[in-house]
């Protein structure tokens, strides 16, 4: 059966920031030189191809852009400047607006203003709430404990909420990329005790993103700065989330530090701080590395509300603990303005693949697996694939 | 007649260590000094150079000498040279005989006793059969300085217009009733959008007006005859009247230039593509007349929301033509370009084998059409695209089903207008035209140059010129070039006012010749013709290239070959068939 064409996608992927995929000529430079490409993930070049002839299932059903973490070695190749790596990026959108049943993130990556707008009004609308609530019955002068303008009993109620609504869409989100990849995706369907054999691989490409490491070309590198910085914000991030979810009321009790949580928290916040500022510079920059030359509004609007989160965090905390209580709240309010946009548009947004990364290795490993088992119980003495 | 004297001198080339590694040419040259006849015989380094040539020259003059042979290379390498060295000590330079013993010793022995004997035989030969030379004198004829241009294309045209203005006159004959040729069928060309017509107009309105060009409109060549310099054509023209009954005019010419161009491939061939069945395929000329007028829509009057355009159409392939046709690359980039201006919204998808992006400009034209947006899917030459209608739950008119390269995906592309990029083809009439000046065709009819690269204007027929796309596809700046080459070529000649014929030719001896006719069928170059009065045939020298096939063919003898006479090729083997001897100097190994 013949699969259709579609010639106008490329003008849809446009908006996603793959502007220059048409340039492509399938030369292959980009996957020769493509670290993690392989003999089953034959990507830049598989992609760049599916996405010029717009074969949206099978882009759809694709774990390759996942598996892409955007060093920039293929697009200092390219020898037409298609920019492969900016095109596996604007795949990882366009996906992540096919995992999402709203069509927000899709809406959100199309238009700008749209996303802006939708931020500002939930930050708004979270403001008046938050101010509304503290005012009807607390007092602007208390921080934390009895009469406090926002108790810690109350956010926690309220992060979880939020947390929940944002959790639900991503798992939402997840289960739709499963049934795409390891469904769709497969010729042949596969064995569920894979799943287990190859579930280690998850929490170690999580928390190592030992793939992002390899991505560097310079063997005189000590350590790849990118992954470095990369691994420093989402280990921050991860570890901030946690304790915002389920340690807040220690994290707000004072004055005294509770150590046990803090030092925790500001190691995240180093993380955080650092990881900003670093991406912040490098975009603005945009000549040291391949990966910040292009900027989507989404990335800026990562890193810019990422940037106000974490800098109101830290002065809230420093203004409650040095007593000027009336402004630790209006900076706190200001915070969670920044913090429930935030949350709520993670799902929808590239944040999301805190959870679609990790979990496509994870995927693609036991599709490696798949693969090679197959191949064996056709023929034993296939040569295995690397 | 100057008395025969018979005083041979023998020059054995040691061509650096060429020759005298293998052979021992001082041993060669002392065995030629014993041979009868020989007065003296020498070796050097480098005969063919210029001190080479001076000794041999000095020689003659001091030794009065009156044949020479040289021992060295092939004649074909350097016959030319050693005859203008006996011209230089004023000897007939047909005098000269030479034995090769580089390509034919030298180079193919690695036994240096039996290669030196092989030597001394050649040289051997040589004496002999130079004993039997004659002295004889090339011809020179002269120069008639009108031309023949066939076909009044671009490329007859510019060759017309640089004869011409040059101060010759032309008679140009093209077979429709305008010119322009092929290019008059274009919009726009490729890559920088220059106006066809253009293109044209200023060289039509030259030509026409031209004071020393006539044009013969809806008229072809009927016939020539004669030879380079004094060729006679008959021109006919064919409007209203039939063939046989219209009256040819004669024109008498020196040089022939033809530049009669292609013809396009006959899409229907091609039954995977439905054309002539399916409405909207159309050929890359049903399109260049859309966009002359302005207007790229369906047959029903609809703008087309997707159009494919196949390349190669009869060409690469081994069913039709196996060839490149060089131009429906760029042609078709110029489509994508030209459809997506005129209507923005529409998506070209460009199906194609391989994007021959070659000549100037070329790379960058292709890389402006992948930033248009265009679709490039890329199809297997023996695995044709098929056609056919689509389903009526389709947003499009067609659906072009191909195993896509690129992606390994077995796919099918929308389609409202489908453009069949037609490739060239040799015309239909090439044969004829190939059979009246007598050029030789390749097996897909396109007329041969003498040489590929060294020659690409020049036939094998002296007088007769080839250019433009009757010699193979080729772009319009190619085009152009050839015929001002073909036009360069042509001028050279009338310049030199006449033109030298070699001396070396078959003579029918007509006392002997029976009339048989058996020679005139067998000359490969058409040189022989035959005398209704006398009953005997007669070659004529200007087009005879020695071939020698008559002097064999001819039951009565009565053929001599100039200069390969029987006597001089049996005193040759009987020269060689001498017994030599030869024993290697000690310490030689």
């Amino acid at each position: 059966m013949a699969i259709r064409v579609n010639p106008g996608y490329i003008e849809v992927l446009d908006k996603f920031g793959a502007e220059d995929v048409q340039m492509c000529y399938q030369c292959g430079d980009c996957s020769t030189v493509c670290p993690h490409a392989d003999d089953i993930f034959k990507f830049p070049r598989k992609s760049m191809r599916q996405m010029q002839m717009g074969l949206e299932e099978r882009i759809e059903n694709s774990l390759e852009p996942w598996l892409c973490y955007y060093c920039g070695q293929c697009s200092e190749q390219c020898p037409r400047e298609a920019d492969p790596g900016e095109t596996m990026m604007s795949l990882r959108r366009w996906l992540i607006s096919r995992y999402d049943i709203t069509g927000i993130a899709k809406q959100f990556f199309k238009s700008k203003t749209s996303e802006i707008l939708t931020v500002v009004f939930i930050a708004l609308l979270t403001g008046v709430y938050l101010t509304f609530y503290g005012l009807s019955g607390g007092s602007l002068e208390v921080y934390d404990g009895e009469g406090a303008f926002l108790p810690s009993s109350f956010i926690h109620t309220f992060d979880l909420t939020i947390g929940g609504i944002m959790a639900l869409f991503l798992l939402i989100g997840a289960l739709r990329m499963w049934y795409f990849t390891m469904v769709k995706g497969m010729s042949e369907p596969v064995p569920w005790w894979l799943y287990l054999k190859e579930l280690l691989e998850l929490p170690i490409h999580f928390f190592t993103q030992k793939r992002y490491a390899e991505c560097d070309d310079n063997k005189d590198h000590k350590v790849h700065m990118p992954w470095l910085i990369h691994l420093g914000l989402m280990l921050g991030y991860v570890i901030m989330l946690l304790l915002v979810m389920v340690f807040i009321e220690s994290l707000q009790a004072g004055p005294e530090i509770v150590w046990t949580v803090h030092i925790p928290a500001y190691l995240a916040t180093i993380g955080l701080l650092a990881g900003t500022i670093y991406f912040i510079r490098h975009r603005i920059r945009k000549t040291d590395y391949v990966q910040y030359k292009k900027s989507h509004s989404t990335d800026w609007m990562f890193v810019v509300l990422l940037f106000i989160i974490v800098i109101t965090g830290i002065a809230q905390h420093i203004l409650h603990r040095t007593g000027i209580m009336e402004w630790a709240n209006i900076i706190y309010v200001v915070h969670l303005m920044a913090v429930v946009p935030w949350l709520l548009r993670m799902p929808f947004s590239k944040w999301s693949h805190l959870l679609y990364r990790p979990l496509a290795m994870y995927f693609a490993s036991i599709q490696k697996a798949a693969i090679i088992r197959q191949q064996k119980l056709v023929d034993p003495l296939s040569v295995t694939i690397k | 007649m100057e008395k025969k004297k018979d005083k041979i001198g023998v020059y054995v080339c040691n061509c650096g260590t060429n020759i005298a590694k293998i052979v021992d040419a001082e041993a060669v040259a002392q065995y030629a000094s014993t041979l009868p006849n020989v007065t003296l015989a020498k070796t050097y380094k480098y005969m063919c150079s210029n001190p080479g040539q001076e000794m041999i020259a000095e020689d003659i003059k001091e030794n009065d000498l009156d044949r020479v042979v040289v021992a060295a290379c092939s004649p074909n390498m350097h016959e030319r040279t050693f005859r203008s060295a006996l011209r230089m000590a004023g000897l007939n330079q047909y005098m000269l005989e030479m034995a090769n013993i580089r390509e034919q010793c030298s180079w193919v022995h690695k036994d240096r006793k039996a290669a030196t004997k092989k030597a001394m035989a050649l040289v051997s030969g040589a004496v002999h059969r130079v004993l039997k030379h004659d002295a004889l004198e090339s011809m020179s004829v002269d120069m008639n300085p009108s031309v023949l241009v066939i076909g009044g294309g671009i490329a007859g045209m510019t060759a017309a217009l640089e004869l011409a203005d040059a101060g010759n006159f032309v008679h140009l004959i093209e077979k429709d009733d305008h010119l322009g040729g092929n290019i008059a069928r274009v919009d726009l060309t490729a890559p920088y959008y220059y106006s066809a017509p253009d293109l044209l107009s200023d060289r039509i309105t030259r030509t026409m007006e031209h004071k020393n060009i006539q044009v013969y409109l809806n008229s072809k060549l009927t016939e020539l005859t004669g030879f380079v310099g004094n060729f006679a054509a008959k021109i006919q023209h064919m409007n209203g009247i039939p063939a046989n009954e219209a009256k040819a005019k004669e024109v008498a010419i020196g040089n022939v230039a033809i530049c009669t161009g292609y013809k396009e491939f006959d899409a229907s061939r091609v039954t995977h593509y439905g054309y002539g069945k399916l409405p909207n395929v159309i050929t890359s000329f049903e399109l260049e007349n859309m966009l002359k007028s302005g207007k790229v829509e369906t047959k029903e009057g609809k703008i087309p929301k997707y159009v494919a355009i196949v390349h190669c159409v009869g060409s690469r392939n081994k069913e039709f033509h196996t060839y490149c046709s060089r131009v429906c690359c760029m042609t078709a980039l110029k489509y994508a370009h030209e459809i997506k201006s005129a209507n923005p919204e529409c998506y070209v998808s460009d199906v194609y084998i391989d994007m021959n992006a070659f000549g100037k400009g070329h790379e960058d034209f292709y890389k402006q059409s992948s930033k248009a947006k265009t679709l490039f899917l890329m199809y297997d030459k023996e695995n044709r695209p098929v056609i056919h209608k689509a389903g009526p739950k389709d947003d499009c008119e067609m659906l072009i089903e191909v195993h896509e390269r690129l992606s390994g995906e077995h796919i099918e592309i929308p389609a409202d207008l489908v453009v069949l990029m037609v490739g060239m083809e040799a015309r239909d009439d090439s044969h004829e035209i190939a059979h009246l000046t007598n050029i030789s065709q390749d097996k897909d009819g396109w007329f041969i140059e003498s040489h590929p690269k060294l020659e690409p204007v020049a036939t094998t027929t002296d007088g007769v010129f080839i250019a433009g796309t009757c010699v193979a596809p080729k772009d319009i700046p190619d085009t152009v070039a050839q015929a001002r080459a073909a036009a360069a070529r042509i001028l050279a000649r009338i310049s030199k006012g006449k033109i030298e014929i070699d001396a070396v030719f078959a003579e029918v001896n007509e006392d002997v010749c029976s009339g048989c006719r058996i020679c005139n069928v067998m000359c490969p170059y058409s040189a022989i013709e035959f005398d209704e009065e006398k009953k005997k045939s007669h070659v004529i020298s200007a087009l005879c290239k020695a071939c020698g096939v008559c002097v064999a063919a001819c039951p009565s003898g009565a053929i001599k070959g100039r200069h390969f006479t029987d006597q001089q090729v049996l005193a040759q083997i009987e020269g060689i068939f001498t017994d030599v001897e030869y024993a290697e100097p000690a310490g030689v190994s």
